[in-house]
């Protein structure tokens, strides 16, 4: 006599935004929500506005919430891997008290970190009590939660969020918690270090035609990725066209049907979804998508695309290699 | 049944339960607080002797911020379902009848729900969720009531088959708004998960004075629901005012019902439950079932709600599936322990 959920969508954005916490209903719900205001919130990055590089400072997080901090943090909690990598990639790894789960996996320095709960196997939310008893003086999270988060600012703990949209957005996104960590230099360095090698990715597949291409971010069911996600914007970067560019939702559910006309050229399988391109096609009516039938299917490893941090450009070349062979090195 | 002088220990061992329960779940979580650090902490709250040293201040914040106001909430929100059960089952002389089988669980999440879209959400916290709650769980019980009145009195099975009806209805009409409320799912899907540990103080606050006012309510009409249990013709025949009777009790359960769902969302078994093994081990005298109730499942909901967050920490299970995983079998075990000891006498 319960409410009845329907729990399906959450298992088909864990592929799609592995941050959010691969997993569960909770988490997609979660995903699916905030990647809904992704689209009304005008620009992703306005914390840099401050010049001041000195502490106590004050930055507008992506929530648009206003976070002092009040001097260079030395107790870190990341909520979220995408997080986790970026602060370790800024040579914080030290400071790091708290991660959230399991799938904060690297570098490899992240899985000894104590864990704070919320990476998706029993819900999205972290522990409360656990990051209190961390007295963690900054909590970098990913959007969602709105709930906790009030909990635990009226609680003293400075939490920020970042969410990004694209990949120029991550790169404000690297700058601004650079900022907020006192480190803007390496972030600026780790920032340009990561443009770079985009824009090498992006003169490779300039003179090439582009490709059209789906992307598998979950099955059964189908679902793939919308124009506001954060992978979209990778595959953009990587020389294709996503078919899924009309959808309305970030993770939206696609037929089969609709795949065989649209007809891509390449077929995309995040890592999460758990199969081989070999079982893509011997699901039923799968032979008759262009890409399946011509053996353009590939495995792409979630984690470097799904994970806005450092790796998103490996995962970017990955991409950009199955699109256009032999383009890259 | 326990023998006469072993069930009136059930009272006073439930109290001792209680205590050591709260004890136990303010202790354990995420940090381990002894009880001689929360009684330090404690003592100094209320001004009894200084800020004790060597105790960091997170372990005071998760003392009086944290764990303190869940524990008590977890107390109250399962003493109030389980004495919402008790005075529904002796209402409709039916052990199905539960807040969650008759609608009136669903009924407070649709008041809830409706508040919560209006507000864009925002108005979680306030008084307007409870309010809402209560509004739908109370229209939610006459509704049932006054479909199954036929004729001058009101039949238990025709009740009970209204209220069923009326459930599935009200949970269509959630899962139907919960597909067209775009991107407030997300609200509204936690609020129903329900949970404990999300307000604090605030749930406490919101939900405790109703808690009390029901259970006075159950506990006054401990006599008159023994009335009820003889059969409404009897009970009249004894000088009870049958249908007004019911309709204050309905009201009571609806509004221990909406207090308890207005902080804690959807708990289920737990109202099904505890009168059902209180009542295997003391009988169906309401004079002591209700007041056994009411401490029952405040010490059920605790010790759930400590499983809940410790089993997995620092995950948690959501505390449903607990009351669930823990109430069904020592349930069952019970059940056959009584049949197998009443099929054993002659």
């Amino acid at each position: 006599m319960g409410v009845f959920i329907r729990r399906s969508t959450g298992r088909r954005l864990r592929a799609a935004k592995p941050a959010v916490a691969a997993g569960l209903a909770l988490a997609a719900i979660v995903a699916a929500a905030c990647g809904g205001s992704v689209a009304s919130r005008t620009a992703s990055t306005p914390s840099t506005e401050s010049p001041r590089a000195a502490f106590p400072l004050t930055a507008i997080d992506d929530d648009g919430v206003r976070v002092t901090i009040a001097a260079r943090p030395r107790r870190i909690v990341t909520f979220a891997p995408s997080n986790t990598e970026i602060v370790f990639a800024l040579g914080l790894g030290n400071d790091v008290v708290g991660v959230s789960g399991k799938f904060d996996d690297y570098p490899p320095g992240a899985r000894s970190v104590a864990r704070i709960g919320g990476a998706g196997e029993f819900g999205a939310d972290p522990n409360v009590e656990k990051v209190v008893a961390l007295r963690p003086d900054l909590m970098l999270t990913i959007s969602g939660g709105d709930q906790w988060k009030q909990r635990l600012r009226d609680l003293g703990v400075a939490v920020f969020t970042v969410d990004a949209t694209g990949f120029a957005d991550l790169l404000g996104d690297i700058r601004t918690i650079g900022r907020i960590t006192g480190v803007p230099e390496r972030a600026a360095a780790l920032a340009e270090g990561m443009e770079a090698r985009e824009a090498s990715v992006q003169r490779a597949v300039a003179g090439q035609p582009r490709v059209s291409c789906f992307f598998e971010a979950y099955y059964p069911p189908l679902t793939t990725v919308g124009p506001d996600t954060f992978i979209f914007d990778l595959l953009r970067r990587a020389g294709c066209d996503p078919v899924s560019a009309t959808a309305k939702d970030d993770y939206p559910e696609w037929s089969v049907d609709d795949l065989v006309v649209e007809g891509p050229s390449v077929y995309l399988v995040a890592s999460e979804s758990g199969v081989s391109p070999q079982a893509v096609a011997k699901r039923p009516g799968f032979r008759a998508i262009a890409a399946v039938r011509q053996g353009h299917v590939y495995l792409v490893d979630s984690d470097l695309v799904s994970r806005p941090g450092p790796r998103v450009v490996l995962g970017l070349e990955a991409l950009a290699r199955a699109m256009h062979p032999g383009t890259l090195p | 049944m326990l023998g006469p002088r072993r069930r009136e220990e059930v009272i006073p061992a439930l109290v001792v339960l209680l205590v050591g329960s709260c004890l136990v779940a303010i202790a354990a979580g995420a940090v381990w607080i002894s009880p001689l650090t929360s009684t330090r902490l404690l003592a100094w709250k209320f001004h009894l002797m200084a800020r004790p040293r060597h105790i960091p201040e997170a372990t005071s914040v998760i003392l009086f911020q944290l764990r303190l106001p869940r524990v008590l909430l977890a107390a109250v929100v399962g003493a109030a379902l389980a004495a919402a059960g008790t005075v529904f089952q002796a209402l409709f002389r039916n052990p199905m009848a539960d807040p969650a089988i008759i609608g009136v669980s669903s009924g407070a999440a649709l008041g809830a729900i409706a508040v919560i879209l209006a507000g864009g959400g925002a108005a979680l916290d306030g008084l307007g969720v409870s309010g809402a709650a209560f509004v739908g769980a109370l229209a939610t019980a006459f509704l049932v009531y006054r479909l199954a009145r036929l004729g001058p009195t009101v039949q238990v099975a025709t009740l009970l088959l209204a209220g069923i009806a009326v459930a599935a209805i009200v949970s269509a009409a959630i899962s139907l708004i919960m597909t067209f409320s775009g991107q407030q799912i997300r609200s509204i899907y936690f609020w129903l998960l329900g949970g404990l540990g999300a307000r604090g103080w605030q749930a406490l606050a919101a939900a405790s004075p109703f808690v009390i006012a029901g259970a006075v309510i159950s506990l006054a009409s401990a006599r008159d629901l023994n009335l009820t249990a003889l059969g409404e013709e009897r009970a009249a025949q004894l000088g009870l005012e049958v249908e007004r009777f019911k309709r204050v009790m309905l009201g009571a359960g609806a509004l221990l019902t909406a207090a308890a769902v207005s902080v804690a969302g959807l708990i289920g078994f737990v109202g099904l439950m505890t009168p059902h093994i209180l009542r295997l081990l003391i009988g169906a005298d309401h004079r002591k079932l209700v007041p056994a109730a009411i401490l029952g499942g405040a010490v059920f909901m605790i010790l759930a709600d400590l499983a809940a967050r410790t089993l997995v920490s620092p995950e948690e299970i959501p505390v449903g599936a607990v009351t669930a995983v823990l109430g069904g079998p020592f349930f069952l075990y019970l059940l056959r322990r009584e049949r197998t000891r009443a099929g054993a006498r002659p």
